[in-house]
């Protein structure tokens, strides 16, 4: 009998949700890991550094990351796990787009920083510690996996759903591998999956997920609220418009809609409507637009370090 | 040597029933205005996607100018009254990203206003030159820019 595959899951910046989201395979994660040998996996199994550093190239079959990159040890890691494996996959919102993490990169690092430890911050060592024993350096800002090294497969969500990483496991255990930069999703929108109508087609007001129990048949857009989904990948199974709660975009936004804040400007701007059309409602029409409190939260929640560029260059 | 001074680059999306034929009217009168700005011709305002506006900044552009017709005069009805409601939006995601929501001008400009469009032109390159250079991060500069991701072993 042929050696199993190697598989590794790594965690950069995340929360852990990507780790806890196996389990939600239920009784199918035992049927994958009878196929499969854990060779790195710091949620699971105690494996050092040191030990995967000694691993042979290429000889990880495939490495699941999850978390955005936040600090200079992240960088090093995926370096390394890249060298050791054949196939990385960013796996989650995080690896994919940057994630949620990726909205401090709204503040610089150091204004990051004094706002968490009120007098600053810089990495020490412990008190009698070795200068190797500092925590990490956090880079200047959060990073999506492929701004360091070359991804090969996408599991969006956050986390990602059952169903999507049942696609992934299918493709790599049978060996029938999807073209590189293949992400594990649909690639037309949410709303042909969501069991809601589309009536007015009109956005008339704008509500927030807490000032609102929708009704459970109707469109969370025509319901005032602002649902994603129109430039959202779908595969999920439109999981929270089905909930009462509109898609935040955690899968990502479609190929065809690019820039998902962008893309929901143009669906909004065509939408809104306070009343009859013209200069008369000029005003009414900005204030329905205004309880858009956070355009920018709304619209990047998991991809900003992705799709957000900001003044000044790189510097 | 002094430095050249600052000269904003503009990129105009003019719309061909009004605003581009008022910015025609400009031309054929022989009005000056500064020649900061690259027009371009669309069918209507409502045709601008602000994917173009961000995909001008990304790519040098200091300010975006969209000419329209006025309201009521818009040769699809409504196309105007879309890209008003866009561009208000977009002007409050430029605020949150840290970008001068000036830097992007929306006006209306009939085709018999060639006068309006020379001062439209003045009066954004002047607060654009106030301004300063964007400098936007370039696309090359971000890989993951792009939705599609890098080949294996590329």
């Amino acid at each position: 009998m042929a050696a199993k595959p190697k598989i590794a899951v790594y965690w950069t910046g995340g929360c852990g949700g990507c780790d806890v989201s196996f389990l939600e395979l239920g009784p199918a994660l035992l049927d994958v890991l009878a196929q499969v040998e854990i060779a790195f996996w710091p949620a699971l199994v105690d494996t050092k550094r040191s030990e995967v550093e000694a691993f042979p190239p290429r000889s990880i079959a495939a490495t699941l990351v999850n978390g955005t990159l936040r600090t200079e040890e992240n960088v090093e890691m995926v370096h390394l796990l890249r060298e050791k494996s054949q196939l990385v996959v960013a796996f989650g919102a995080c690896a994919y787009q940057g994630g949620v993490p990726g909205l401090a990169n709204l503040s610089p690092r150091d204004q990051l920083l004094r706002r968490v430890a009120r007098n600053g911050f810089r990495p020490a060592p412990p008190p009698g510690g070795e200068t190797e024993d500092a925590p990490p350096e956090l880079l200047p800002e959060a990073k999506a996996l492929a701004d360091e090294i070359t991804v090969d497969y996408v599991v969006p969500g956050c986390p990602p759903m059952p169903p999507l990483i049942g696609l992934l496991f299918d493709a790599l255990l049978s060996g029938d591998l999807p073209a590189p930069g293949h992400v594990f999703a649909h690639d037309k929108a949410l709303c042909e999956e969501c069991p809601r109508t589309r009536e007015e087609r009109r956005l008339t007001k704008v509500v927030r997920p807490h000032e609102l129990i929708p009704d459970p048949e109707v469109c969370l857009l025509d319901q005032g609220m602002i649902c994603l989904g129109p430039v959202t990948r779908g595969g999920c199974g439109a999981a929270c418009p089905k909930a009462g709660m509109p898609c935040t975009g955690c899968v990502g936004p479609t190929p065809e809609a690019g820039d998902p804040g962008l893309a929901m400007i143009s669906a909004l701007g065509s939408l809104a409507r306070a009343g009859e059309e013209g200069p008369g409602a000029f005003a009414a029409e900005d204030k329905l637009l205004d309880a858009l409190v956070d355009p920018l939260g709304t619209f990047y929640k998991y991809s900003l370090p992705t799709y957000v560029r900001r003044k000044g260059g790189n510097g | 040597m002094a430095e050249a001074p600052f000269e904003p680059r503009v990129v105009a999306f003019l719309c061909r029933w009004c605003a581009g034929a008022g910015a025609d009217l400009a031309g054929t009168s022989r009005l000056h205005y500064p020649p900061n700005a690259v027009a371009i011709r669309v069918n209507c305002s409502g045709r601008v996607e602000p994917e173009w506006v961000m995909e001008a900044f990304r790519s040098g552009a200091d300010g975006v100018l969209i000419g329209g017709c006025h309201p009521g005069d818009c040769h699809y009805v409504s196309g105007n009254y879309k890209t008003r409601r866009r561009i208000y939006l977009l002007k409050k995601l430029l605020a949150e990203i840290g970008i001068e929501p000036e830097r992007v001008r929306l006006e209306w400009v009939s085709a018999t206003e060639g006068a309006k469009f020379a001062r439209v032109m003045k009066e954004f390159v002047t607060e654009l030159k106030q301004l300063g250079p964007l400098n936007l991060e370039r696309e090359e500069e971000k890989p993951s820019a792009a939705p599609v991701l890098p080949q294996v072993g590329s």
